[in-house]
């Protein structure tokens, strides 16, 4: 079966004056139909960039992709391989054109933002909001637009006669729900959801989770579950990749990366994880800090916070190997750590 | 909202108050006998003894001062001793004058800054960017009486296209408004160009690209509507500052309005009139200002609507 | 921020380089200028009234050593400019620094005492602001008579509103800082603590308002002194220049042209040296 979406050796960064800020440095993924898949890792590891890549929204004047390709549902959306040198001006991006990518966003790939409190416009009522996807792909009249929209917040939750009421009257949950409705709104193929959770309350993150499960099921969509929560992975996802400082280091089926973790990074990241069943003194964690992307270590990005650091990883990037069957790790040691 | 409201009309009476009592205690503080300054030089004694004795000076300040401010609140600011005409006549004679030039200036500031600082907002560090940035620092370092100047020179005595003085017809309101304009089109654009920019880094409008919106609608409609918010603001400031008199463009193009009056009557020591233009400029200023706040208060859902 | 890094910044920002490249000039212009010309500032001389400049006039009419012009009484326009110039900048640089001081003591007090002191002050701000501030300035000078200590006075009387609600602001964050109170508990005093903790605290957003505000003021000054309220006419600021000129401007624009671009130079160095104090000074500007 052909992948719905096909990341391929992703490289972007993020200029700022004289800074450069190397967010993906080389990202490898596919996403099957139907398939839920984790993206986890660390605040600035790249993880939204991925997301915002994989639409080609990365902010116009700053970021830009470097190297790679994005493929989704047999539409190249972008391959940097295919980028003819400009003399003059900026470079065109090689891919589908704007406004086919228009009409990509929102109907076959839609997103669901972290913070439903700063990804509304404030402006705008929640039938605008909703209904700008209904407008935008389906040409609906101003009745059919209303009716949707009152369908599509019955499903999220929300009674449809708020439907004229601004964001700010809302809750964050609430808000949280009508960004999944504006998400949902046309069942897209491939459903992003970037930290959905993280900006809520924990009562309102399993409801929010359930609702998100719920509609992925119903519509048989495929999606990319960017958290740093390990715990919404073993209960979302079928797969998982672990990312740091702009790659990924460990990519498999959530059984086998949860119960195998290959790569030291991966081990921290779960040893960090408090447990009622186990008991143990104190919580492990993961020494120093993230790495900072615009001074990224040579060799392996996470050698100089790992134990088992050797020569080797000093110098040279480690390679993707298998582990076993469907179970990548970029490390070293392949696998054979003893922590 | 409404409590918001309230507490900017007690405000605007405090503000009504103080005005008076400053318009009256500050010409107190001229040299010399108030009554002789307001008479002048050709006055004979018999003729300010009656004068003080009609305008009630003979009597203690403070009494003095609760008729004064009783016949503010009536609306009888006085006589001019020039024109020997009600100040308050003289003065809504000019409003119409007023208006107008606030009028043409907005015309002319927004149809300078709204497109600059729009193409300014969206790309900067081009070309239209440069020239939006160029006019704010011009219209920041220009000093309006010689812009005045500069433009009568060009436009009224070297090419003879417009009239250089004078009021009535809209080919004489072309360069006070442009004079005018020019400044505050700065304030305008460069207050736009920053909204728009940091709006267009906010979530929300990545969203709104997420969701399948062109480009060029999202500018248009999703973002401009948020960054247009704190432009009302700056608009509304400087529409209560045109009503309430634009002297020295007045006094350039010799423009009958409210500014102009001032300083007419500055030069003729006609206090009266003095008092009268301050207090009803200030009362003009104050009135605008709250209307603005109302106009910014409907336009922001987030006020509008308050839970 | 250590000396170094403060210098380092200076020299990185372009604003900041060209506003004191500006300034140099300026100075140099207006304190040695005048050394370098052969003429009185006040020297009338009637004969060669309003005599264009050799490179505006197309004939012979222009006279070499006025390089300038000279107005209607006969005075080279440059010396004049150079001698306007010391006293716009010493109007503009007196009228920024008192209601700055003035400002900030009523800003600390009402952010320190708070209560009563805090609402007095603050609405006295809030009408102040509430009136038209060109217009109450014309009639105040109007009342006072023209001369430059009123004008000094009304600009304070105006000016001061800004810096009080900036030092207000900081003082009401800080007072409940952990620092203040920690100088609190070990017995320091209310007066100790507002000039030797909050105020040093205070002083970059005032250096900022008040290098951005100094161009302003300078043209408030030419406004004021257009329209007969500012300095009076023995006195050749900028702004009267204009005014003088203003008659003779069909046919001797030089008196009027001269004057305003060097009050443009002026305002566009205190605004781009504004610019870059503040990007020097702001601490959440990295570069």
């Amino acid at each position: 079966m052909e992948p719905l979406l096909a990341i391929q050796d992703l490289h972007a960064e993020y200029r700022t004056g004289r800074s450069v800020a190397h967010a993906l440095n080389g990202v490898t993924l596919s996403i099957m139909p139907g398939e839920a898949f984790g993206l986890v890792g660390e605040t600035g590891a790249g993880k939204t960039t991925t997301a915002l890549c994989t639409m080609r929204l990365m902010p116009r004047d700053v970021g830009r992709i470097t190297k790679g390709s994005v493929r989704f549902d047999g539409q190249t959306i972008v391959d940097m391989s295919k980028a003819k040198k400009r003399l003059v001006g900026k470079p065109k991006v090689p891919g589908l054109s704007e406004a086919k990518l228009t009409d990509l966003r929102g109907k076959e790939i839609a997103m669901i933002f972290q913070n439903p409190l700063t990804s509304l416009n404030p402006v705008y009522t929640i039938k605008d909001q909703i209904g700008l996807v209904y407008n935008a792909h389906e040409h609906l009249s101003k009745k059919d637009t209303r009716d949707k929209v009152a369908e599509i917040l019955k499903t999220v939750g929300i009674l449809p006669e708020r439907m004229d009421d601004y964001p700010h009257q809302f809750s964050g949950g609430m808000r949280q729900r009508v960004g999944i409705a504006a998400a949902m709104a046309l069942n897209p193929k491939l459903l992003i959801a970037d930290e959905p959770t993280t900006a809520l309350d924990v009562t309102i993150q399993a409801q929010i989770l359930e609702l998100m499960k719920k509609l992925q099921h119903q519509n048989a969509s495929s999606l990319l579950m960017i958290t740093h929560n390990l715990g919404i992975i073993a209960e979302l996802c079928q797969r998982v990749a672990v990312m740091y400082a702009g790659t990924i280091v460990e990519m498999g089926a959530v059984r086998d990366v949860f119960t195998n973790p290959a790569h030291p990074y991966t081990v921290g990241l779960l040893g960090a994880i408090p447990s009622l069943t186990t008991k143990s003194d104190r919580l492990s964690y993961i020494p120093g800090n993230v790495v900072n992307s615009s001074m990224i270590p040579s060799g392996c990005p996470f050698h100089p916070r790992c134990a088992h650091c050797t020569e080797q990883c000093r110098k040279e990037q480690p390679p993707v190997t298998a582990v076993s069957a469907g179970h990548y790790a970029a490390c070293w040691k392949g696998g054979h750590i003893d922590g | 909202m409404a409590k918001y409201l309230l507490k900017r009309l007690l405000l605007a009476v405090l503000v009504l108050f103080v005005v008076i009592f400053v318009a009256f205690f500050l010409i107190r503080l001229v040299p010399g006998d108030p009554v002789e300054n307001m008479m002048g030089s050709s006055a004979t004694d018999e003729q300010i003894e009656a004068a003080r004795e009609a305008m009630g000076y003979n009597k203690p300040i403070i009494v003095q001062f609760g008729i004064y401010l009783k016949n503010a609140l009536t609306g009888d600011l006085g006589n001019s001793i020039f024109y020997r005409q009600s100040c308050l006549k003289l003065i809504a004679n000019r409003f119409g004058a007023t208006v107008q030039l606030c009028i043409g200036t907005m015309v002319v500031a927004l149809l300078i800054s709204i497109p600059l600082g729009i193409v300014a907002g969206v790309k900067k560090g081009t070309a239209a960017d440069v020239a939006a940035t160029f006019v704010s620092i011009l219209g920041n370092a220009l000093s309006p009486v010689w812009v005045g100047l500069v433009l009568i020179l060009f436009f009224g005595v070297q090419l003879r296209w417009l009239p250089a003085q004078g009021y009535g017809s809209i080919k004489h309101l072309i360069l006070p408004a442009l004079t005018a304009g020019l400044t505050f089109s700065s304030y305008v654009l460069r207050q736009l160009r920053s909204s728009l920019f940091s709006t267009l880094q906010e979530d929300y409008i990545t969203a709104t690209y997420a969701r399948g919106v062109r480009r060029m609608k999202v500018y248009r409609k999703y973002a401009l509507k948020n960054a247009i918010l704190p432009v009302i603001t700056v608009i509304g400031v400087g529409i209560a500052q045109a009503l309430a008199g634009s002297a020295v463009v007045e006094v350039v193009f010799g423009w009958p309005g409210i500014g102009s009056l001032l300083v007419d009557a500055m030069g003729s020591r006609d206090y009266p009139l003095v008092q009268a233009c301050i207090i009803v400029s200030t009362m003009i200023f104050v009135v605008a200002n709250i209307l603005v706040d109302i106009a910014y208060t409907i336009a922001d859902p987030r006020t509008r609507i308050a839970e | 921020m250590s000396r170094q890094e403060l210098l380092r910044r200076m020299r990185k920002n372009k604003f900041f380089v060209i506003g004191s490249v500006m300034l140099v000039i300026l100075l140099f212009f207006i304190f040695i200028g005048p050394l370098l010309v052969p003429f009185e500032a006040t020297s009338v001389d009637l004969v060669s009234r309003l005599t264009p400049p050799q490179w505006f006039a197309s004939n012979e009419d222009g006279s070499p050593s006025h390089i300038l012009g000279t107005d209607g009484v006969g005075q080279d326009i440059l010396v004049r400019l150079m001698d306007g110039g010391k006293i716009s900048l010493m109007i503009g640089i007196v009228s920024v620094i008192i209601p700055m001081i003035f400002g900030t003591i009523m800003g600390m007090m009402a952010g320190y005492y708070g209560g009563k002191v805090d609402l007095i002050i603050m609405r006295i701000n809030e009408v102040m602001l509430s009136m038209p501030q060109m217009m109450m300035a014309i009639a105040i000078m109007a009342v006072l008579g023209a001369n430059v200590y009123n004008l000094i006075l009304v600009q304070c009387l105006l000016g001061w509103m800004s810096y009080c609600r900036i030092i207000r602001g900081n003082v009401l964050s800080l007072r409940n800082s952990e620092f203040i109170k920690a100088s609190t508990l070990l017995g320091s005093g209310g007066g100790r603590i507002l000039f030797r903790e909050i105020l040093p605290n205070c002083v970059t957003p005032i250096i900022i308002n008040a290098s951005q505000q100094i161009g302003q003021i300078i043209l408030t000054e030419a406004s004021l002194s257009f329209l007969g309220c500012g300095v009076p006419p023995t006195i050749p600021t900028w702004g009267l220049m204009i005014s003088e000129g203003r008659s003779y401007i069909t046919y001797a624009p030089w008196t009027v042209i001269a004057p305003g671009l060097a009050l443009m130079f002026t305002v566009l160095t205190f605004s781009s040296l504004g610019d870059g104090i503040r990007d020097v000074l702001d601490p959440k500007n990295k570069d």
